[in-house]
C-alpha cells in the first residue's frame, strides 16, 4: 500500500497548483509570518522524504494551522496518517482536501480507502465510486485497489449484479484472478459479506462458486461444469447454489436451468432474481403468461426491482399490450437509468409505437452509457 | 452502475425562519479596517451560496462571523455549508456557536449531533440528538429520517436496544429496506452494542440474518422473516436471541404455542433474558395463566428494572388480576422510563378508569392518541397488542 500511495503522491503533486506552498484560499489562512510557514513546510517535506513519518506529520499539522487551506500539506498529511493507520483523522484531512479539490479522483479514492479501513462502509462505497467517476488516470495499482474495494463493498450492500459486472471487468482486463475468487463467489451466491466476513464453514462453498464463475468467464467450460457439479452435490440445500447453477444452465440446457431456478425458489421462497430469470426465460420461449406470472411474483416481493419491471414490460409488449409494456419499461428506467437493456427495449417499443423522438433519445442514452463504460 | 454522493440536506430554510425572530438587533455597519464592510461580505456570501459556490461562500461567511460573532444566521449557514462539504469538526463548531446564540434552535441540535457522530464523539452526539428530540424532532423529512436513524444506532451502542428497535421499525415503515437498516436492526435484535460495520467480522452473517428476520417482522411480512429466521436457527441456534427472534415471528402469526416453545428455548440458552420472560408472560395472560404470568414478569422486573417494558408487562398482569392500584404504580414506573410508549398510556388509562380517576384517564387517553398520531409505526404494534390484551376500552 505504501508504494501505491507514493505513486499517487506523485500524480497528485503534479496536479497541484504551482504555488504549492501557498494556501489555495488566502482568506482562510491565519495571519502569521510567511517564514514560519515556509520553514515548517520545508521541515515536513524533508522529514517525509527521509521517512521520518511522525516528525513529518507533526510539521504538516503545524504548517496547516498557519495555512489551513494548503493543498499539498493536506494531501501529504492525509496520506501519512493513512500509512500510520490513523484512518479516522485521515478521513478528516482528506475531506478538507476534497472540499478544495472536488475534481481530484485520487482524493476521493484515499478518502474512500480511509473510510473502508474505519469500517464506514456506506460512505466508503460512495466515495470510491466517486473516485472512479472522477477518474484515476493511469495509476493501475491505485485503480486495481479501488475497483477491488468497490466491488466487495457493492456485494456487502447487496448490489450483487453491479459487483459481478465490476469483477468480471477486472477478469477481462487481465488482473490477477487469485484475489477475485472469493469476491466472485460471494457475488454469485448473493451473500452480502466482505471476504473477511465469510463464515468459516461457508468458505469452501464460496471458493468453489468463485472458481466456477471464473472458469466460465475464461471459457474453460469443462472445468466450470465440474465445479458446478461439485457445488450442487456438496451443497444441495444452501441458498443461492441452485440459482447460480440455473442461470449457468439457461443458455445450454434451458429445461434444466428452469428446474434449478424452481428448486432455488423452494429453498429461498422469496428469491426475486430467480423469479426474474424464470420470467425472462419463459418470455424468450414465448410462454408469455408463465413469464408474466413470475414477473408479477417478483414485483410483489420487490416492488422497486428494475429487472422485474423490465421483464414485465417485455412480456406485456410480447403479448401485444404496448401501452402497459412501455409504462413498465419506463418505471424500470427510472429505477435503474444505467441499465442498457431497458433503453434498447424502449427504443424498440417507442419505434413500434411511432414515437420517433423518444426512440432517438433512448439511442443517445445508449451511446452515452456505452462511452461511459469504455471510459471505465 | 450508479454513482452517487451521499444524500445532502439543506436545513437552512427552517433554521432561517426560526432564527429570524431572535436575530440580534440591527447593528451599525461594521467596517473591516482593510476590506469590505460586514454587509458587503454578507451580500457576497449569499450570492456565492445561491450560485452554489460552496467553498467561496464558506470563506465569506467565516469572514462575516469573525466581524460580527453575534450573527446567528451566519454561523448557521456556515455550519450548513461545511456539513455539505463533510467538514464535520468545523461544521460542529459553527452549529455550536449558532446554538449558543439562539433560544429556538430547531434542527440545529440534530445537525450538531450528526457532525459529532461523524467525528466519533458518540456520547455528545447522543446527548444532542436527545435535545433535538425533546425539542420536537424539528427539521425536514430527510433530516428527521437521518437523525432518527443515527439516534437508533447510538441507542444500540448504549444498550437501549428496544428504544433503538422502535425507531428502526418506524424507519422500516417509512423508507423500506436498505442494507444499512437491516444491519442496524440485526445488531439491535441480537443485543450487540455495536455500530454497523464495527464488530468482529465473524459475526456478520448472524447480524445479517437477524436483521433480515427482524426487518420483515417489523413490516409484517412474516413468511419472508421466517425464512431468514430458519437460516439463523440452523446456523446459530445455540446463540442468544436467536430463538427469541423466531418466537416473535411465530407469535406475530398467532402461533402462540410454537412461540412459547421458542421463548422457553431462549431461556435455556440465556436464563436471564427478561424479554423472553415478558413475551411468555403476555402469552400466559392470553391463556388466563395469570399466576405464571405474574411470576415471570416479576422475575423480569428484578433482572431488568431499568427496562420500561418489564414494568409495563407487570402492570398489565396486575391489571388482569384485578390488583389495580399496584398495576397503576408499575405502569407509572414504565411511563417515567419511556414516556413515548403508546401502549403504556393506553393501559394506564384503563387502570385509572377502574380506580375512578376520571381526569387522569382522559389525560392518558389523549397522550395515547397523540403518540399514535405522531408515530404511526408504533401504532401498528400497539394496535396488535391492544387487540390481544385489552379486556375493555377506556372511556
Amino acid at each position: 500500500m505504501i508504494a501505491l500511495i507514493a505513486s499517487a503522491f506523485f500524480v497528485v503533486a503534479a496536479s497541484l497548483p504551482p504555488q504549492q506552498a501557498s494556501p489555495s484560499s488566502p482568506t482562510e489562512s491565519v495571519a502569521q509570518g510567511p517564514g514560519d510557514f515556509d520553514q515548517l513546510a520545508q521541515a515536513a517535506k524533508r522529514a517525509r522524504e527521509e521517512d521520518h513519518d511522525d516528525s513529518a506529520i507533526d510539521s504538516y499539522r503545524q504548517a496547516l494551522i498557519l495555512k489551513p487551506g494548503w493543498d499539498e500539506g493536506l494531501w501529504y498529511l492525509g496520506a501519512l496518517l493513512y500509512e500510520k493507520e490513523n484512518y479516522s483523522e485521515a478521513c478528516t484531512i482528506f475531506r478538507r482536501f476534497l472540499a478544495q479539490n472536488p475534481g481530484n479522483g485520487y482524493g476521493w479514492a484515499m478518502l474512500g480507502l480511509s473510510e473502508y479501513e474505519s469500517h464506514e462502509y456506506t460512505r466508503a462505497l460512495d466515495h470510491l465510486q466517486q473516485s472512479l467517476l472522477t477518474g484515476l488516470g493511469d495509476n493501475k495499482r491505485m485503480k486495481a485497489t479501488v475497483y477491488y474495494d468497490t466491488s466487495i463493498l457493492l456485494t456487502r450492500s447487496e448490489q450483487f449484479d453491479e459487483s459481478m459486472d465490476l469483477l468480471l471487468a477486472r477478469v477481462a482486463a487481465g488482473e490477477d484472478t487469485s484475489t477475485l475468487v472469493e469476491p466472485l463467489g460471494l457475488a454469485a451466491l448473493r451473500l452480502p459479506f466482505l471476504p473477511d466476513e465469510i463464515p468459516a464453514d461457508s468458505r469452501e462453498m464460496i471458493r468453489i462458486a468463485g472458481e466456477a464463475v471464473l472458469a466460465l468467464e475464461e471459457q474453460h467450460y469443462a472445468d466450470a461444469d465440474k465445479l458446478f457439479d461439485q457445488l450442487e452435490s456438496t451443497y444441495p440445500d444452501q441458498p443461492g447454489v441452485h440459482f447460480l447453477i440455473g442461470v449457468h444452465l439457461l443458455d445450454s440446457r434451458p429445461e434444466d436451468g428452469i428446474k434449478e431456478l424452481k428448486r432455488e425458489i423452494e429453498i429461498s421462497p422469496s428469491h426475486v432474481p430467480a423469479r426474474v430469470r424464470l420470467a425472462d426465460q419463459y418470455i424468450k420461449e414465448q410462454k408469455i403468461d408463465l413469464g408474466l406470472q413470475y414477473a408479477q411474483e417478483a414485483l410483489k416481493l420487490a416492488p422497486g426491482s428494475a429487472s422485474g419491471h423490465m421483464v414485465l414490460g417485455e412480456g406485456l409488449i410480447a403479448k401485444g399490450d404496448s401501452v402497459g409494456g412501455i409504462q413498465e419499461l419506463e418505471i424500470a428506467r427510472k429505477a435503474s437509468p444505467d441499465m442498457v437493456r431497458i433503453h434498447w427495449d424502449l427504443v424498440r417499443a417507442y419505434t413500434a409505437a411511432g414515437r420517433v423522438a423518444d426512440a432517438d433519445r433512448e439511442k443517445s442514452e445508449i451511446e452515452r452509457l456505452s462511452k461511459e463504460d469504455q471510459a471505465h | 452502475m450508479t454513482f452517487s454522493r451521499p444524500v445532502m440536506f439543506r436545513v437552512f430554510p427552517l433554521l432561517a425562519v426560526l432564527s429570524m425572530a431572535v436575530q440580534a438587533a440591527p447593528s451599525p455597519p461594521l467596517q473591516s479596517p482593510l476590506g469590505p464592510s460586514f454587509d458587503e461580505i454578507v451580500q457576497q456570501a449569499d450570492s456565492a451560496r445561491t450560485a452554489n459556490q460552496v467553498s467561496e461562500a464558506i470563506v465569506l461567511y467565516r469572514q462575516a462571523v469573525q466581524l460580527r460573532p453575534s450573527w446567528s444566521d451566519g454561523w448557521m449557514w456556515l455550519g450548513d455549508l461545511l456539513y455539505e462539504q463533510d467538514r464535520f469538526p468545523e461544521a460542529q463548531d459553527s452549529f455550536g456557536h449558532f446554538l449558543a446564540l439562539t433560544p429556538a434552535p430547531g434542527p440545529a441540535w440534530a445537525m450538531k449531533a450528526l457532525c459529532e457522530f461523524e467525528m466519533r464523539d458518540y456520547s455528545h452526539s447522543l446527548k444532542d440528538f436527545e435535545k433535538w428530540m425533546h425539542g420536537g424532532n424539528q427539521g425536514n423529512e430527510a433530516l428527521t429520517d437521518v437523525a432518527a436513524f443515527h439516534t437508533a444506532m447510538l441507542l444500540t451502542q448504549e444498550r437501549h436496544f428496544d428504544q433503538a428497535l422502535s425507531l428502526l421499525t418506524e424507519r422500516a415503515h417509512r423508507s423500506g429496506e436498505t442494507p444499512l437498516l437491516v444491519e442496524a436492526m440485526g445488531l439491535a435484535s441480537l443485543r450487540m452494542p455495536n455500530l454497523p460495520g464495527d464488530y468482529p467480522p465473524g459475526l456478520r452473517e448472524q447480524v445479517w440474518l437477524a436483521g433480515k428476520a427482524t426487518f420483515y417482522l417489523s413490516i409484517q411480512e412474516f413468511e419472508r422473516g421466517q425464512a431468514y429466521s430458519h437460516r439463523l436457527l440452523t446456523d446459530y441456534g445455540q446463540q442468544p436471541q436467536v430463538h427469541y427472534i423466531n418466537g416473535l415471528l411465530l407469535k406475530a402469526q398467532s402461533k402462540s404455542d410454537q412461540a412459547s416453545q421458542e421463548f422457553h428455548m431462549e431461556l435455556q440458552i440465556s436464563p436471564r433474558n427478561s424479554q423472553a420472560m415478558l413475551e411468555l408472560s403476555l402469552i400466559d395472560i392470553d391463556k388466563g395463566k395469570l399466576q405464571e404470568a405474574m411470576s415471570l414478569s416479576q422475575q423480569a422486573v428484578q433482572i431488568d428494572p431499568a427496562n420500561p417494558e418489564t414494568h409495563r408487562v407487570l402492570g398489565q398482569v396486575l391489571l388482569a388480576k384485578g390488583q389495580t392500584k399496584a398495576s397503576a404504580q408499575e405502569l407509572e414506573s414504565a411511563e417515567r422510563l419511556a414516556p413515548e410508549n403508546a401502549a403504556t398510556h393506553f393501559q394506564l388509562a384503563m387502570a385509572y378508569r377502574r380506580l375512578g380517576r376520571k381526569q387522569d384517564t382522559q389525560r392518558e387517553m389523549s397522550t395515547y392518541l397523540a403518540i399514535k398520531k405522531r408515530r404511526p409505526a408504533q401504532n401498528d404494534s400497539v394496535k396488535a397488542r391492544d387487540a390481544s390484551h385489552s379486556p375493555e376500552a377506556p372511556q
